[in-house]
């Protein structure tokens, strides 16, 4: 019986291990797809953020990439990839021309690689399980929407359809597309992320307790 | 050692902006960056959040008559806490957490010339 017991045991982490080689060998391999495909000359993926100025902000062409691991959920990110719809409602950087589209889309053997490669870019200052997603989130919803100006920049799901701004990305869909723990990061931390960004810093003005019941309420968004 | 000396009375008689040592805050790249998504790149409350949804009007810094009424330190109060200090909309965002001071008074140098006024004293 005890025989039995170590080679299940021994069986189960070679199984492991098999996971995580196979895991990182795809994200080997995405990352040469990335950087093969001209996906850098928009998207930086080397933390941590150098921007000091404005100027600095504005010469980026596309988000930075370098936590995407713990920015994103990695099955939206997948889909996404396959099929790219406008996430931000006016261009990137821009506060007048409309997004355009047209972001490159993977193949279907590009995908996976690729997803995994950019979900292992992640940042430490992203802690898991911080947040605690309910079906609602009320105290959440009236600062979003009453207390503070979040729904003035970005879209967001009503029962109608959506409402909101169009200057910032639209958070329609961000249940599925963000990870809640990165929210809050991104609230508390803005610094660490975006160091120069057109949202204001919310930091000193809302509290820890209020972040969380923002970072929960955007979980809910559809 | 010269250079340095040399680079250290250029500074103090020419002022650290002119040696690059230190730049004023520019209030119109700062407005665009910031505050044009709602009250446009002209700064007529016009910006791109301003769809049939917002609840209220941004402020139209051109209304001459209107920016007459406020004082340098009105504007400067809203822009670091925000519409409710003055009893306005929070879509008015506070933004003295993401703003230091010479960003904030070169904003309100920037409104200023957006109305052609000086605004009341005080």
């Amino acid at each position: 019986m005890k025989t039995l017991a170590s080679t299940f045991l021994g069986l189960m982490l070679v199984a492991m291990a098999t996971v995580v080689a196979i895991a990182r060998a795809d994200a080997a391999a995405g990352k040469e797809v990335f950087q093969g495909s001209d996906c850098q000359s928009c998207h930086y993926t080397q933390g941590p953020a150098t921007e000091k100025s404005i100027d600095d902000q504005l010469a980026k062409k596309g988000p930075e990439l370098w936590y995407a691991g713990s920015k994103f959920q990695g099955p939206w990110l997948q889909a996404w990839l396959q099929d790219p719809q406008p996430i931000r409602p006016m261009k990137f950087n821009s506060v007048m021309e409309p997004n355009p589209g047209g972001h490159p889309a993977l193949s279907a053997d590009q995908v996976g690689p690729v997803t995994d490669y950019l979900m292992s870019l992640t940042s430490d200052a992203v802690k898991a399980g911080t947040v605690k997603v309910k079906k609602k989130n009320l105290k959440g919803r009236l600062i979003f929407i009453k207390k503070m100006p979040c729904s003035g920049c970005h879209q967001f799901p009503t029962k109608k359809k959506f409402s909101g701004g169009l200057s910032g990305p639209s958070l329609v869909g961000a249940g599925q597309r963000l990870n809640p723990d990165w929210v809050l990061a991104y609230l508390q931390q803005p610094k660490v992320f975006k160091p120069v960004k057109m949202m204001p810093v919310f930091v000193g003005l809302l509290s820890d307790k209020d972040m969380k019941n923002v970072a929960a309420h955007v979980a809910t968004f559809k | 050692m010269s250079r340095f000396f040399l680079m250290g009375l250029l500074t103090l008689i020419l002022g650290p902006t002119a040696t690059g040592v230190a730049q004023a805050a520019d209030g119109e790249k700062l407005f665009q960056f910031y505050c044009a998504q709602c009250h446009g790149t002209e700064g007529k409350g016009d910006g791109p959040n301003v769809t049939g949804d917002f609840p209220v009007d941004p402020r139209n810094f051109t209304e001459t008559a209107e920016m007459n009424k406020l004082s340098d330190a009105d504007i400067r109060n809203v822009i670091i806490d925000g519409g409710p200090i003055a009893d306005k909309s929070p879509m008015m965002p506070p933004w003295g957490k993401t703003l230091n001071d010479d960003e904030v008074e070169a904003l309100v140098r920037h409104l200023r010339q957006l109305c052609n006024c000086t605004g009341k004293a005080g």
